[in-house]
């Protein structure tokens, strides 16, 4: 790991276009101001890592719970919809033999 | 007549299917946790309707079922750098085996451009919205 001392107002550069300046520091607490283009998500550590858990779980869910959830109408969903439209994007399947 | 390029895949949950490539999204990232992942398609299986499936083309085993986001709040609200006209938007849903609630990702959208075939997911700033979104109750 890289170690750097910077002081209040100093700024790090990354690449060529992401710079950390470091804003404040008081009681324990550092704040960072962050300037990076869009197309480089900067994000807390414990966001990331909780969405990499939350999808890992999600692919371990099995096809025929949510068909057994749909089937038992334990599922409130409303109608209403602002999504776009994917009707020609999807792959359609119907009924799926066995488990 | 020119004909169609199809791919085949064996996948975990729909058997072997055929699949239109110009029915094939790229995601140049992949999904958080699963970066090598960067081909994906979308299966719509009556059984599990609204529920769709998100299902790897690299790794066809792997598969995230995702529902419209609107359908569990009405107001929800990617915010700005959303182009709703073409992109769709869907959350990822988790459901255990046993005893579990079925929860929906409305922290971090699955993001489709219709136009570009193309796809991402994007960790959304509002702190409002949950990775764990209760659907429903076990």
């Amino acid at each position: 790991m890289l170690v750097l001392s910077r002081k209040i107002g100093e700024q790090i550069t990354i690449g060529n276009s992401v710079k950390v300046t470091v804003l404040s520091f008081d009681r324990g607490i550092v704040r960072l101001g962050i300037e990076a283009p869009k197309s480089i998500p900067v994000h807390r550590k414990e966001v990331h890592d909780k969405i990499v858990e939350t999808n890992k779980a999600a692919s371990q869910t099995d096809f025929s719970s949510i068909r057994d959830a749909v089937s038992s109408k334990n599922v409130n969903l409303s109608s209403n919809t602002k999504s776009k439209n994917i009707e020609t994007t999807l792959i359609k399947k119907n009924k799926v033999g066995g488990k | 007549m020119q004909e169609q390029e199809v791919v085949n895949i064996r996948t975990l949950h729909f058997g072997e299917i055929e699949i239109p490539k110009q029915n094939i999204l790229d995601f140049e990232f992949g999904i958080l946790g699963f970066e090598d992942l960067k081909q994906f398609i979308i299966v719509s299986e009556e059984e599990t309707e609204p529920f769709k499936w998100l299902i790897s083309i690299d790794e066809p085993n792997i598969g995230f079922p995702i529902v419209d986001p609107w359908l569990l709040d009405n107001n929800y609200n990617p915010g700005r750098g959303f182009n709703l006209e073409e992109d769709a938007v869907f959350s990822i849903v988790t459901l255990g085996k046993k005893d579990q609630n079925m929860t929906a990702n409305l922290k971090a959208p699955i993001v489709i451009n219709i136009k570009e075939n193309t796809g991402k997911q994007v960790i959304l700033p509002n702190e409002k919205y949950s990775p764990t979104f209760i659907v429903s109750k076990k």
